[in-house]
């Protein structure tokens, strides 16, 4: 025990010490942090090592390490999964937990930045009863712990990590991503456009100033330029993440006098966006495809026409989830307890925890109902296919997920006092995939108009 | 391009608008009392919390809504009735005097405390509140619409500028102010009472750093984390300007604002550097900023 505790310990310190000492000086940084993870990880091992024999008893609880942003602007999307995490684990303990062990889950905030949370998933990895890691919301703090989760062998699931360069390699044991990434998500926004408005010549791009945003203005130019190669872009803004003011970003994007705006902004910043950009007209000469807008629907009044969508099959009023009673009760559970419905982050997030639950099932019933440990946890993972609140996730052999894209337009509806989305279509989560191992922007340059015509169109999902 | 230059104008002016008032009471304040004040950045965000909340009471229980616009004066007076004694007495004071290194350490700490309160008392989701922009409507020029609120911010700037002007140059407060930022000592020994000054000139700093939060509000959101890069833009202003200069301060904010501008209509991926790049330009040419010397200061 006493070895554990100074394991953790100076595990926890290596992972500081370029800042304390200022180590970094003479050394390449990254030379440096291979240095100090590698030293770290080895002692986390050592750590996982000693407890490994306990791993096999009956547990008092499972633990999982949940990663999301609990302050700061990313709080706006990152609060609302850790809502659902809490929502869902009280639930599944009130039924007698996961196989009859209940659920404990530490939250860490991933407003600390790399450094912090990097320590925190050593922290928790060091403890055996922590099973799980289900990270990350940024796809910086993804790409940061998907190496660290190799290391320690720690199965981790990514339960937003849009990234599509994360499982790139195809070699992952531990890290899984049970949702989609950014070539489906910005593939399918483009042939969604290209349906409802085939005439379109010139679009305008305003995402923040990050990979998530730079990755999805390529994603989706790209797939603009495969499927109409008249296509022009007339503006490229990249405002800073956290950015409370749009003004002037506005009248650029108004004189530049684009058919589409396209935006993956996102939290704060897509709130502010869109109550600055609706009283001066921007809705209303342009076509405007909000990414993540259904994150915003029940908070800021979007105008009818706007092309929004979730990143993935998690809208709570899809007709799969209305048919499906679980998803239902869900959502008005998480209405009841949080006062709004639950927008696609907190989907997201529940649907990761029934991946987990699905893994541990499925875990046990291979073991002959003993306590699995992480190995078999992540053996059970492989390949899965998990029925979800809103569809179903499919695992690949590259452990990245397959999920359905549901893109549509905001229509007001009586039975709600804010907008939902309609005339929507539902994109299967392989057609719009590159295959495993494939280099997803060459995949995309190959696709040919012929492509979209096959695909369910603006209104077929009802 | 041609057809963007009356709205690039106007977007300059409207942007420094916004930019002055960051900066403006980080200047009064270190020019009267020699302290930078780390915490200026919160002070805003506290500004902007604060009328939001009291625009939003006025809409839920609606009241008149030009309230609205007195509600903007209002909180900037409450917080810096509240907020502009209590940090001067309780920890600025304890500085006047000592190194630069102790004023930011004492005030960053404080930035820290102000920050958590903001979000243990607001929450982590953004506030907005636009009644004020809406009551004004908006305006088209050149095919472009803007905000008659956009111009209503770059009255009240300019209004500030000359209010402040007049404030130091024709009024007895002014003149003692003056004469403790000229030399301190000579005016405590005739007898002038520097702690009132200072207290005073401190609330006047949170008073403007609240207002310009306050303002911001109808047409930017107010979200955790804004208080961190207010103070770094502000920084970036006093310093162009020279620190301690108030006319400096607004002559840099159009510096920043045009380059700001500039960069998002020529050159988007420089927008987030262009300010401190401005910052960097003045700075080779003139250390001590276009207003500022190393001898002489004033207000």
């Amino acid at each position: 025990m006493a070895f554990k505790a100074i394991s953790i310990v100076v595990a926890r310190c290596l992972s500081s010490l370029e800042l304390l000492f200022r180590l970094d000086r003479g050394l390449p940084q990254s030379n440096l942090r291979l240095v100090v993870d590698g030293l770290a990880g080895a002692l986390a091992i050592g750590v996982v090592a000693t407890t490994s024999v306990a791993a096999q008893e009956k547990p008092n609880a499972v633990g999982l390490g949940i990663f999301t942003f609990t302050s700061g602007p990313a709080a706006a999307y990152g609060m609302p999964g850790k809502n659902a995490a809490d929502l869902m684990i009280d639930e599944i303990n009130a039924t007698g937990g996961i196989e009859g062990v209940p659920v404990s889950a530490t939250y860490v905030d991933e407003a600390q930045g790399a450094q912090g949370v990097i320590a925190e998933y050593r922290r928790l990895a060091g403890d055996a009863k922590n099973q799980v890691m289900i990270a990350a919301l940024s796809s910086a703090t993804c790409l940061a712990l998907a190496p660290l989760a190799e290391q320690l062998e720690v199965p981790t699931v990514g339960w937003n990590c849009d990234t599509h360069q994360l499982l790139m390699d195809g070699k992952s044991k531990y890290v899984f991503r049970p949702n989609g990434n950014t070539v489906p998500e910005f593939i399918a926004y483009a042939i969604y456009l290209l349906d409802r408005k085939p005439d379109v010549k010139t679009v305008a791009i305003i995402n923040p100033d990050y990979a998530f945003g730079h990755d999805a203005a390529k994603i989706f130019t790209a797939a603009l330029k495969a499927l109409k190669p008249d296509i022009q872009i007339v503006a490229e803004l990249y405002p800073k993440l956290g950015s409370p003011n749009y003004q002037t970003e506005i009248s650029r994007l108004t004189t530049a006098r684009p058919d589409v705006v396209f935006s993956n902004l996102w939290g704060a910043d897509l709130e502010n966006f869109v109550r600055q950009a609706t009283p001066r007209g921007l809705f209303a000469s342009s076509q405007v495809i909000l990414a993540l807008g259904e994150t915003v629907l029940q908070r800021v009044p979007l105008p009818d026409g706007v092309i929004v969508g979730v990143l993935g099959d998690g809208w709570w009023m899809s007709p799969d989830a209305k048919a499906n009673p679980e998803t239902v009760k869900f959502a008005e559970a998480y209405k009841r307890r949080f006062g709004e419905y639950p927008v696609f982050p907190a989907i997201k997030m529940a649907n990761a925890l029934i991946y987990v639950k699905a893994a541990y099932k499925a875990a046990m019933q291979k073991n002959g109902g003993k306590r699995p440990t992480r190995a078999e946890l992540a053996d059970a993972m492989k390949g899965s296919k998990v029925a979800t609140l809103t569809g179903t996730a499919q695992t690949r052999a590259d452990n990245d997920g397959l999920v359905d894209q549901i893109v549509g337009v905001t229509v007001k509806t009586p039975a709600q006092q804010f907008p939902v989305i309609g005339d929507m279509a539902r994109y299967k989560g392989d057609s719009l995939m590159p295959q495993v191992g494939q280099d997803p922007l060459a995949w995309i340059s190959t696709l040919k108009p012929e492509f979209a015509k096959s695909l369910p169109k603006p209104g077929s999902y009802k | 391009m041609s057809n963007a230059i009356i709205p690039l104008l106007l977007d300059s002016l409207a942007s420094a608008a916004l930019i002055f008032f960051a900066a403006v009471g980080l200047t009064l304040v270190f020019s009267v009392l020699r302290v930078l004040n780390v915490a200026h950045g919160s002070l805003y965000s506290i500004g902007g919390y604060v009328a939001a909340s009291i625009c939003l009471f006025i809409t839920s229980r609606q009241l008149n809504p030009y309230l609205s616009f007195v509600a903007l004066l209002f909180s900037a007076v409450f917080v810096a009735a509240i907020f502009g004694p209590l940090i001067e007495r309780s920890l600025v004071r304890w500085t006047y005097g000592k190194s630069e290194a102790v004023q930011i350490l004492i005030t960053f700490g404080l930035f820290l405390i102000l920050e958590d309160l903001q979000r243990v008392t607001f929450g982590v989701q953004s506030f907005y509140e636009d009644a004020p922009m809406r009551l004004l409507g908006t305006l088209n020029v050149g095919g472009v619409v803007y905000l008659n609120y956009q111009i209503f911010l770059i009255g009240m700037a300019l209004f500030v500028v000359i209010g402040l002007r007049l404030l130091i140059n024709h009024t007895r407060l002014g003149r003692l102010i003056t004469a403790v930022v000229t030399d301190r000592e000579m005016a405590q020994s005739i007898g002038i009472d520097t702690n009132r000054i200072f207290i005073l000139a401190f609330s006047l700093g949170v008073f403007l750093a609240a207002l310009g939060g306050a303002l911001a509000t109808p047409t930017s959101g107010i979200a955790p984390g804004l208080g961190a890069d207010t103070m770094v833009l502000a920084f970036a202003v006093a310093a162009i300007g020279g620190l301690g200069q108030i006319e400096g301060a607004a002559v840099a904010s159009l510096i920043v604002g045009v380059a700001r501008v500039l960069a998002i209509y020529l050159v988007p991926s420089l927008d987030a550097v262009a300010p401190y790049a401005a910052m960097l330009v003045v700075l080779l040419i003139r250390p001590y900023g276009l207003f500022g010397s190393v001898t002489a200061r004033r207000i």
